[in-house]
C-alpha cells in the first residue's frame, strides 16, 4: 500500500498559489458582482448627474426669468394701451 | 458704521443709471390684496431672452423690445378699498421725473375713471433712453421704470397677445 500513501500524499502535498492569486480572485468577483464599474465609467457618470443638474436648475431660472419678463410686458403694455385709450376718448 | 453705509448708499445711487428713479412704495404691499414687485436688471433681461422662442411672433416682438434694455422695474398694486395709497406716494414718485432729463409726454386725469396717468420720457441727446409710467386708480397704483431706449409703439402693439386686453377705439371717436 506505499504506493497509496505515496499517491495520497503527493495528492494532498500544501502547494503555494502563484504571487497575485489573490488580485486575481479580487478582481474576478468584483467583475461578476457587476459593481466595478471603471474609474472613468463612475468619474463619466457623476459628470453626467451633475451636468444634467445644473442644466435643470438653469432651465428653470431662465423659464422664471422669462415668466418674470413677459409679466413686466404685459403689465407695461396694458398700462400703455389703456393711456392711449384715455387720450383718444 | 453708519457713515459707511451712507457712502455705500450714495454709492450705489450714484452706479444706478439716471433713468433708473426709486420706486419707495414698499409700504403699500401690506395694505394691498394683490402686489407686483418687479426688479429685472439687464443682466437678468439678456437671460431671460435666451429662453424665449424666437421662432414663436409674440416671443420674438418681446425679445426684439428687450434688445438694449437696462433695467424694468415695477410696482403694481391692488386694493380692496379706496385711497389705501395717498397723493404723497405718487409725488415721491414725481418729484424724481423733472426736466430737462424727463419730459411728460402725455397726461390724462379722467373723471369718469377717477384715474390719473402718465407716461414720462428720458432724453438724452435727442434720444429716449427711458420712460416711466405712472397710473392711479381709488383701487390701484402702478409704476413702470423702464431703463433703456423704449419702442412705445411696439409696447402699446403686444396689445391682443400674452393676454393683454386689446383696446380698440370706437371707429366714430377714432376718426375726430
Amino acid at each position: 500500500m506505499d504506493w497509496l500513501d505515496d499517491e495520497l500524499k503527493r495528492a494532498f502535498e500544501r502547494q503555494e498559489p502563484p504571487p497575485d492569486f489573490a488580485a486575481r480572485t479580487i478582481a474576478r468577483a468584483r467583475r461578476r458582482s457587476g459593481l466595478a464599474l471603471p474609474r472613468w465609467a463612475v468619474a463619466a457618470a457623476a459628470a453626467l448627474v451633475i451636468a444634467s443638474a445644473g442644466y435643470g436648475y438653469r432651465w428653470r431660472q431662465g423659464e422664471a426669468a422669462k415668466q418674470q419678463v413677459l409679466l413686466a410686458f404685459r403689465i407695461a403694455s396694458t398700462k400703455v394701451n389703456h393711456i392711449q385709450m384715455q387720450v383718444l376718448r | 458704521m453708519k457713515i459707511h453705509l451712507l457712502a455705500l448708499a450714495a454709492a450705489v445711487v450714484a452706479m444706478a443709471a439716471p433713468q433708473q428713479f426709486q420706486l419707495d412704495l414698499d409700504h403699500l404691499a401690506a395694505k394691498a390684496s394683490n402686489a407686483v414687485d418687479l426688479s429685472l436688471t439687464g443682466p437678468t433681461l439678456r437671460f431671460a431672452a435666451k429662453f424665449l422662442d424666437g421662432h414663436d411672433p409674440d416671443e420674438a416682438q418681446i425679445k426684439k423690445l428687450i434688445g438694449g434694455l437696462q433695467g424694468i422695474y415695477i410696482k403694481h398694486f391692488e386694493f380692496k378699498h379706496d385711497n389705501e395709497w395717498t397723493q404723497a406716494d405718487l409725488d415721491r414718485v414725481r418729484n424724481q421725473l423733472h426736466a430737462p432729463e424727463w419730459e411728460r409726454i402725455v397726461g390724462v386725469k379722467s373723471a369718469e375713471e377717477e384715474s390719473n396717468a402718465e407716461i414720462y420720457l428720458h432724453v438724452e441727446n435727442g434720444k429716449n433712453t427711458g420712460v416711466a409710467i405712472l397710473e392711479a386708480e381709488p383701487r390701484e397704483l402702478t409704476v413702470v421704470n423702464i431703463v433703456g431706449p423704449v419702442d412705445l409703439e411696439g409696447l402699446a402693439d403686444l396689445g391682443g397677445h400674452f393676454d393683454i386686453p386689446k383696446l380698440t377705439i370706437p371707429k366714430e371717436k377714432k376718426s375726430k
